[in-house]
């Protein structure tokens, strides 16, 4: 599968004339389905099809004979579930009975979940197709899509495969991003689906903790883990809010608050916006700041109030070494379970211990055990005062000083990376403030449990940055209806490398 | 503060069951006299010790407990088929004993 060509104005046109419906967003496939233009059959077709070209890594497996088996199956027509015969796919650290998860980990190969969790068996009830399960950085525990045991996840807008993705939900974006399917699942504990979403052009939604189930997400930081998931449109992260949303008695911190009501509309008068002065003053990219002071005029004429605000700086500067600590050591005894006995490959050992080492060993990329060595460092008698505590204490302390802010305001509106994609070869300072701030805020809405969405806002170098959007607990709506009016004014709704318009 | 040593990483490694490099241990050396930095500097934030530990930031204000209803639970083979080393419909472990 080619990008589009982005010089050639005319066959653009033509290209547009002769579409595929899988190129457009949840909700205008659904219209199509309605009046009959396309089948389900044809949208899973087209989308293994996609797949199967796929040349940027974007698949731990395919489930091709089961998403034709169910498009197959699909022949009444169902008018008000904008689900009914939508391709899909879902990041390979949720459990999917009897299909291989691994969490992109060898220590899981050849695992075979005996349930479902809760959000895909609510997708799978509303009829939508699971087409395959994408790669991640190993047990979701990365930045960058390059940690994963298939490998390197590449950028489909970057022809060179040069550039990384984002992680640690890569594959899923990736998917979304290359047009095989409009939507896509995966989790986000720090930036996991807002990062990537930025450096793939595409709406990265995560709701508040709490609303939507986490039963059958392989725990990373069960105090930061969020269902979160990709888009192309800011309707279509709304309507797959609400189909995801609600309590669950297999996990006891779903809420029953109750759903979120839309008022999509081009204006939104008297909101009240906060743009946070220390992390605007830790990105240097001109062309994103360019880009962002114009997003904020156009949500000044769609009749918001924007302030610039100030926020302690020791604390923005505390955000990245406090998630570090924190996951890592919530990391090291949720993966405790990963013993190499129950399931797993199979090692050999002369004492159960040396199984579990074998497995442990082999099973376990380096990343992932020096993570579990760092947890089990800040969890020691001896350090947790210095290390876990006092990370725990600066998180109430972040916390709090958020609260303060939404007194005042409705959502906090920053760019969503100080950059566009990095390159597989760049590396960060990271005692900087770019790091530290930068590229470290979105774990703001990881430490409160906020609603948090990215949207794309504009190109660099022929590749998309966007700007974030958080929003009060349980305020989904007010927060999306924000970013509806940036979908607007930026016209990038529906962007994927085959969608995108000429410059 | 223990102080960050190979002896220390090999004895936190050890106890989490699996084997590393000497290659990787200095790779986390040095990864951890960056974090430790970052951590010194979150020590000189006015106050934070005087601040509560926070592990959740939002209450789970909402769930009741629920009815204790039996259900169907795994059987024998679907709670071992994972599992390479089965014996009798038990997990199959090395000898503890002789």
């Amino acid at each position: 599968m080619q990008p589009l060509s982005v010089k050639d104005k005319s066959s653009y046109r033509k290209w547009l004339v002769n579409m595929h419906w899988l190129d457009h967003t949840i909700l205008d496939i659904h219209q199509a389905l309605v009046k009959k233009t396309v089948t389900p059959l044809q949208l899973v077709e087209e989308a293994l099809r996609r797949a199967k070209a796929d040349t940027w890594n974007t698949f731990e497996i395919t489930t091709e004979a089961l998403a034709i088996q169910q498009a197959k199956a699909l022949t009444t027509l169902e008018v008000n579930n904008p689900f009914w015969g939508i391709p899909f796919v879902i990041k390979d650290n949720f459990s999917t009975q009897g299909i291989q998860t691994t969490a992109g980990s060898n220590i899981l190969n050849g695992y075979i979940p005996l349930f479902d969790a809760t959000v895909y068996q609510k997708l799978i009830q509303a009829k939508a197709i699971l087409i395959g399960k994408t790669t991640l950085d190993e047990l979701a525990m990365g930045g960058t899509g390059m940690t994963g045991h298939k490998g390197y996840q590449y950028n489909p807008f970057d022809a060179s495969k040069t550039r990384q993705i984002g992680g640690s939900s890569s594959g899923s974006a990736a998917a979304v991003s290359s047009g095989m399917v409009p939507f896509s699942l995966g989790s986000d504990t720090g930036d996991s689906v807002r990062k990537p979403a930025s450096y793939a052009g595409l709406v990265g939604f995560k709701p508040t903790w709490g609303r939507i189930s986490r039963y059958g997400l392989f725990p990373f930081a069960p105090s930061l883990d969020h269902v979160a998931y990709f888009t192309r449109s800011v309707e279509d992260a709304s309507i797959l809010t609400n189909l995801l949303s609600g309590p669950d008695t297999n996990d006891a911190t779903s809420s029953t608050q109750p759903l979120p009501v839309y008022h999509f509309s081009q204006t939104i008068p008297g909101k009240k916006i906060a743009v946070i002065h220390e992390v605007m003053d830790s990105i240097q990219n001109p062309i994103i700041l360019q880009r962002f002071k114009q997003t904020l005029e156009a949500l000044t004429k769609a009749g918001a109030q924007i302030d610039y605000v100030h926020f302690p700086l020791a604390l923005l500067q505390a955000i990245y070494p406090t998630y570090m600590t924190l996951s890592c050591a919530e990391a090291t005894s949720n993966n405790a379970n990963l013993d190499g006995l129950k399931f797993g490959p199979g090692y050999q050992g002369k004492t159960y211990q040396d199984v579990m080492m074998q497995s442990r060993t082999a099973g376990f990329s380096e990343l992932i055990k020096r993570r579990f060595v760092i947890g089990s460092f800040v969890l020691m008698k001896e350090n947790q005062q210095d290390l876990f505590l006092r990370a725990q204490r600066v998180r109430r302390m972040i916390v709090e000083n958020l609260q303060k802010l939404y007194q005042t305001y409705d959502v906090i509106y920053l760019p969503a990376a100080p950059t566009i994609a990095p390159k597989f070869t760049d590396s960060s300072d990271r005692l900087s403030s770019q790091y530290l701030i930068a590229d470290s805020h979105l774990a703001l809405g990881n430490f409160a449990g906020l609603p948090s969405v990215t949207l794309p806002i504009g190109f660099e170098q022929n590749m998309p940055f966007g700007a974030n959007i958080m929003g009060r607990a349980f305020e989904e709506a007010t927060t999306l209806e924000v970013a509806y009016v940036l979908e607007q004014f930026t016209g990038l709704k529906n962007l994927s490398i085959l969608t995108r318009k000429p410059s | 503060m223990k102080k960050i040593d190979k002896t220390l990483l090999l004895d936190a490694s050890t106890r989490l069951l699996f084997v590393m490099t000497d290659t990787q241990y200095e790779v986390l050396i040095q990864e951890f006299d960056i974090l430790l930095e970052q951590m010194a500097l979150i020590g000189k934030i006015e106050g934070v010790d005087h601040v509560a530990p926070m592990t959740f930031s939002l209450q789970n204000e909402t769930m009741q407990l629920r009815e204790d209803v039996p259900s169907p639970s795994l059987s024998q083979t679907q709670a071992t088929q994972n599992a390479t080393f089965v014996s009798e419909g038990q997990i199959k472990l090395p000898k503890v004993v002789g």
